[in-house]
């Protein structure tokens, strides 16, 4: 029924059981790329018998760029998931977690302090998936999104930054309990 | 590094020392001043630096000949042989951004100066920029060179890159057509050499430095492999591969896991079954032994791979279990119905006992037991069940699947699992083992029915009809037991998968058979209705339709949908279904043939829309192809990403040669031809094209992934019943064979003035591409029947119009083969003319007539385009002949009397042709303005109001909820045909 390994190229052929469900968002092929390029094992992919992809996650390992060093803003050394979906007909398999997992023990490998992400204030189900993994609020991003996701009236939505601290982050300085407080506008983040 | 922004964005920065005012003059782009202020400082300080500023601001300005100057001055600097200026090479290149790929060519000017420069300046941070440049243009064999230059300067670096990018270019280099084939072994060699060494070193020492030359990281080991695999042998790769330290159990030790896939793909090819066994089984134990997570190495396909002996090993796994996500338990628990399908039935059922309810089945009953609610608890055990033998599935199906749920199962848990079973039995309609075979002749006269169904025992085809009928019943009673049931409506939001949606599939597939649709029959051979029954066909249609709007979101049901209504002629409600599921970017190159593929023979009237139709397409491709070099590979260089560099050419070459590229060119234009709209570019000359050329194998990489389909292995797939034609329509021909606007003769004002050998020339080339490609042995499998005539009707154009022009007018007599030709298209016209409606007809077109006409519109396309095609060519062929009589008074030129006569006839039937051609919408629009459609169209599809039904059709108008509940479908249907009539309405046809 699934596969894991890492994406190749050819996987964009295939993404239809994920891309056609209207929560994951489709990029251009130089987005897939890039990532492809810099970080080919932060994409990692699962696929069922077919060669069908039914779910992927696809992440960096980075830091903010030096400019901002100064700023209260700079993220250290992080892994961050740029996107991760999995096809309706194979969710609560534990496939989501399975992907998480292994970009967040390539995060530990690669020394970083957390993993972080963006996720939609709406979207509940994948806030409630990256709570169960030990995720938390870490900021709140004011209008990141520039459409609303449930509400077609409005022009943009909040954008919950969360994080889960890595090994190297022993004393938990990388996280808050109320995160939910804190809020940014979407020029502070890079 | 930002070389790429240097060029695409704007000038590059000048020297430091040049002056303030010329500095702000060049960058505020005020070329006249700059030139007249480069060439005083030139004369002042005769630094040559100063006359390439000169140059290269003229090449900004107007005129001709000084935009063309600085490919003098860089022609010089390829021939002078000195080390250039690097600065001055920044400046050149900028300048002439417009001529690579035209008047330039980028390997053979700056690509080799860079090389040169590096080899100078190896040691200089700006070589790397040097490199990344010529990757950008793809030029391989400056990349590798400077590449090699590099290395050398580098060669213990702890940046490791420098020896990998010389390694990978090699390698890219030795498998590109930029290589010549002299060197290709050459390269081949050195790169094997150069990582067998580095593998070596590896295997012997101790600990490796990142200074040694050896092989560190995942991607250095994996490229060596891609490398053996490509150039070295077999033996090497496997002996390799157990290796103690690069082999592929050793790196997945390590958490490398990409070599163990590879090598399994790899292993697989060769049908080294031994080894892969092997591999799997140590890969599992290195889960259990901790070595690795252990369910880091528990995908299905390893187990499948380990089946025999691995039962020992899947028990321990067994008892890990409750510790393991659900994906991992699930695939252990698939993993046991694998073996126990894989193992010969004597080692399992030693005894034969109960054949019925063997192991097979009792496994299948365990998976289910636990998967039963799981949204893809068919796909998983589909397969498996079309395997079982026949008294294995009826004892599955009778015995063992109604008791999944328990004792006492809630009213969901049973419709659950009716809706499973419906499908199932579906399936098995679709396997051999349901069918005995059965003398067909009885007493002398053949039934037709070759089979006897070992379910129903009646007399069958294949599949059983009546099963079929009695799967289409039972699940509509289901249905509308759902649909009345409000307790049951309340949950099934809380369900993985709503029921209706499996029961609907399994009532639209069974009437999809039933209507005698069949793989190829779309073909368009003759009318889609000789064979298949527009009733059944149509209700299979609305009842999907009706479940799309309970089930919105079921992009399978949709896609489905889509075709479905193509198939029909209701272009314009297939697009409607269409637009929600959001095809874009990315995805468009393996989706979007599932609309647009011969889209413009179905609905041109789609291009007429306030959009482009295809400008999402087409931005796709201008924007993803717009860089002769991949996509992001310098990211790939720089990041030291060796085998996605591999990857990602070999994907930037597929997506060059892309099907969907292709047909999104060429829809485009034939639906611009359509309108009489003018075409910027022949097709050859076009950008996005420039890849493909007649030889060229297109990559067709539709994906039908979302398609629902129950069918089992032992037949084709649900979307070869409904597809428009066989697979993609073959664009590459089209593109190569030239159609009709690019078709020389159809300029004639151009052509006359051309010189004569010019177009025979052409029309040779057209000709004899015609005939190659209609002679290949694989084209009629590709091609539907409409366009199979038109292509013979081209290439017997071509010859005809190539002879009509070659032959003196002196000759006595003209070759029978003109006679001939001329004929046969004639009576090519003649019969497509006969299957055209006529407003003349005394009698009214029926309903049945009308869709059948509303279907064909790809055939009727098809009869536009020869009769077009014949029009112009014979128009062509007289213009010259007039032409050619007046500018020579003598009467010695002009073609033969002859020939200008058949030319005549062929012009005159083709001109009626393309009158009744148009008649012929004609007619259909007036049809379609009659009253009355919704009646007529549901007296089709329900039977006419007061007659009675028959079992099925009552059973389908139960669940569309009657008449009244098809209405709003029924409106959508003939709305969407008035509108493909009304595109029709605007088509040229002279
Ligand atoms: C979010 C998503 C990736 C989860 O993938 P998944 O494979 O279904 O998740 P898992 O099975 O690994 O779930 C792990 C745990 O997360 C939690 N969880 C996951 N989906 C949940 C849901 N819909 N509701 C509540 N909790 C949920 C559960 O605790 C679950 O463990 P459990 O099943 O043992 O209770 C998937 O729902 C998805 O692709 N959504 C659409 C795309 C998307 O929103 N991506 C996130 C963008 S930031």
């Amino acid at each position: 029924m699934a596969n894991f390994r890492r994406f190749r190229p050819d996987d964009l052929n295939k993404l239809s059981k994920c891309n056609l469900d209207p929560l994951t968002e489709t990029y251009e092929l130089s987005f897939y790329l890039q990532y492809y390029a810099k970080w080919p094992s932060l994409f990692q992919v699962a696929e069922d018998e077919n060669g069908n992809i039914i779910g992927y996650i696809m992440g960096k390992l980075e830091s903010s760029p030096n400019v901002y060093k100064i700023s209260e803003h700079y993220l250290p050394w992080h892994a961050h998931i740029t996107a991760v979906t999995v096809a309706p007909e194979a969710r609560r398999l534990g496939i989501g977690k399975l992907l998480t997992e292994q970009l967040e023990a390539a995060g530990d490998a690669g020394n970083a302090w957390f993993v972080d992400l963006f996720v939609r204030k709406t979207n509940h189900k994948a806030i409630k998936f990256y709570e169960s993994m030990g995720y938390s609020i870490f900021r709140v991003v004011k209008e990141y999104y520039g459409d609303h996701s449930t509400d077609p009236t409005q022009n943009s939505e909040d954008a919950y930054d969360m994080r889960k601290p890595l090994k190297r982050d022993v004393k938990k300085e990388h996280i808050r309990d109320d995160g939910e407080k804190h809020e940014v506008d979407p020029t502070d983040v890079w | 590094m930002a070389y790429k922004n240097k060029y695409r964005y704007g000038p590059p920065a000048l020297k430091n020392n040049v002056d303030m005012q010329l500095q702000s003059a060049f960058s505020d782009g005020n070329w006249s001043t700059v030139v007249r202020l480069a060439a005083k400082r030139f004369a002042t300080f005769k630094d040559p630096y100063y006359e390439a500023i000169k140059v290269s601001a003229e090449a900004q300005q107007q005129g001709a000949a000084e935009k063309c100057a600085v490919l003098v001055h860089v022609d010089e600097l390829v021939k002078s042989k000195k080390t250039p200026d690097i600065d001055t090479l920044d400046l050149y290149e900028w300048a002439c951004q417009d001529f690579i790929g035209y008047e330039i060519d980028f390997a053979e000017t700056f690509g080799p100066l860079r090389a040169r420069w590096v080899k100078a300046n190896a040691s200089s941070p700006m070589a790397a920029s040097c490199l990344q440049g010529c990757l950008e243009q793809w030029d391989l064999v400056s990349a590798q060179q400077i590449a090699a230059t590099l290395d050398k300067t580098n060669a213990n670096s702890a940046d490791r890159r420098y020896m990998f990018w010389n390694i990978t270019l090699t390698f890219l280099l030795s498998v590109s057509p930029q290589c010549t084939e002299a060197s290709r072994k050459v390269y081949s060699l050195l790169t094997v050499r150069q990582l067998q060494k580095a593998a070596d070193i590896t295997e012997n020492s101790d600990k490796l430095e990142k200074t040694d030359r050896g092989l560190l990281t995942e991607e250095e080991v994996c490229l060596y492999y891609r490398v053996l695999l490509s150039h070295g042998t077999k033996e090497e790769f496997l002996t390799r591969l157990r290796s103690p330290k690069l082999g592929a159990i050793s790196q997945l030790r390590q958490g490398h896991k990409l070599l163990f896939c590879e090598c399994l793909d790899a292993l697989e090819t060769w049908g080294e079954w031994d080894t892969i066994y092997e591999l799997c089984r140590d890969a599992l134990k290195l889960g259990l032994d901790g070595s690795t997570t252990p369910f880091f190495v528990c995908d299905l396909r390893i187990w499948k791979k380990a089946l025999d002996e691995v039962q020992d090993v899947l028990k321990q796994f067994i008892e890990l279990k409750d510790k393991a996500t659900p994906m991992y338990k699930k695939n252990i628990s698939l993993a046991l119905l694998e073996t126990t399908f894989g193992l010969p039935s004597t080692t399992i059922n030693p005894n034969h006992e109960n054949k019925a309810l063997s192991p097979k089945v009792i496994q299948i009953g365990l998976f289910l037991d636990q998967y039963y609610e799981r949204f893809a608890a068919f796909d998983d055990v589909k397969g498996y069940v079309a395997e079982l033998g026949y008294e294995e599935a009826k004892t599955f199906l009778e015995d063992v699947l109604p008791k999944i749920p328990g004792e006492n199962p809630t009213k969901a848990q049973q419709i659950i699992i009716t809706a499973l079973e419906s499908r199932l039995r579906y399936t098995l309609t679709t396997c051999p083992q349901t069918l005995s075979p059965h003398p067909t002749v009885v007493e002398g006269t053949d039934q037709g029915k070759p089979f006897q169904c070992r379910v129903c025992t009646k007399f069958a085809k294949s599949p059983c009809e009546d099963c079929l009928k009695k799967l289409i019943v039972d699940a509509a009673e289901a249905y509308s037991q759902i649909a009345t049931d409000k307790e049951l409506l309340a949950t099934i939001p809380k369900l993985d998968r709503d029921p209706r949606l499996d029961l609907a599939l399994v009532m639209g597939n069974s009437l999809l058979k039933l209507s005698g649709l069949r793989p190829g029959l779309s073909n368009f051979a003759q009318s889609l209705w000789q064979d298949v029954q527009p009733d059944v066909l149509l209700q299979a249609v609305l009842l999907l339709d009706t479940q799309l709007k309970v089930t919105p979101n079921d992009n399978g049901l949709r896609l489905l949908l889509v075709q479905l209504y193509l198939l029909f002629g209701c272009a314009s409600y297939a697009y409607q279904l269409w637009v929600p599921l959001e095809v874009k970017r990315t995805i468009q190159d393996a989706l979007s043939p599932l609309f647009f593929d011969r889209i413009s023979s179905i609905s041109p009237g789609l291009f007429q829309g306030t959009k482009p139709l295809m400008e999402p397409l087409r931005a796709y491709y201008s924007q993803s192809l717009r860089d002769p070099s991949p996509v992001r590979i310098w990211d790939a260089f720089s990041s030291g990403s060796y085998t996605s560099i591999l990857d990602m050419a070999e994907y930037d070459k597929k997506l060059r040669t892309s099907c969907t590229l292709v047909m999104t060119l060429v829809e485009e234009r034939r639906a611009t031809r359509y309108f009489g709209g003018k075409l910027d570019v022949d097709i050859d000359d076009h950008i996005l094209a420039a890849d493909i050329v007649e030889d060229t194998t297109l990559v067709h990489k539709t994906d039908y992934g979302s398609f629902p389909n129950l069918e089992s292995s032992n037949g084709p797939p649900i979307q070869e019943f409904i597809r428009l034609g066989p697979g993609p329509s073959q664009y590459l021909d089209l593109l190569t064979y030239t159609p009709p606007k690019d078709y020389k003769p159809s300029k004639p004002a151009d052509a006359a003035a051309r010189d004569k050998a010019y177009t025979l020339e052409s029309l040779t080339r057209i000709n004899t591409s015609l005939t190659d490609f209609l002679h290949k042995p694989t084209t009629p499998t590709l091609l539907t029947t409409s366009e199979t005539n038109y292509y013979t009707a081209l290439s017997l154009l071509s010859a005809l119009t190539l002879t009509a022009i070659s032959l003196p007018k002196s000759e006595p007599s003209v070759p029978n083969i003109v006679s001939q030709t001329t004929q046969s298209l004639k009576t090519t016209l003649t019969t497509l003319r006969a299957g055209l409606m006529s407003p003349k007809s005394p009698v009214a077109v029926s309903t049945q007539q009308a869709i059948s006409s509303l279907c064909d519109m790809p055939a009727f396309a098809s009869v536009r385009d020869i009769a077009m095609a014949a029009k112009l060519s014979a128009g062509f062929v007289l213009s010259y002949h007039e032409k050619e009589t007046a500018r020579d008074k003598s009467g010695k030129s002009g073609l033969h009397k002859e020939v200008v006569a058949e030319m005549k006839a062929l012009e005159s039937a083709a001109t009626k042709t393309l009158a009744d051609a148009k008649a012929h919408v004609g007619v259909l629009k007036g049809v379609m303005n009659e009253s009355g459609w919704l009646d007529r169209l549901l007296n089709v599809v329900l039977g006419e109001e007061d007659k009675e039904q028959d079992e099925v059709t009552e059973k389908v108008s139960q669940v569309v909820e009657g008449r009244g509940g098809a209405e709003e479908w029924a409106g959508k249907v003939v709305d969407s045909w008035r509108e493909g009539v009304k595109g029709w309405g605007m088509v040229r046809f002279e």
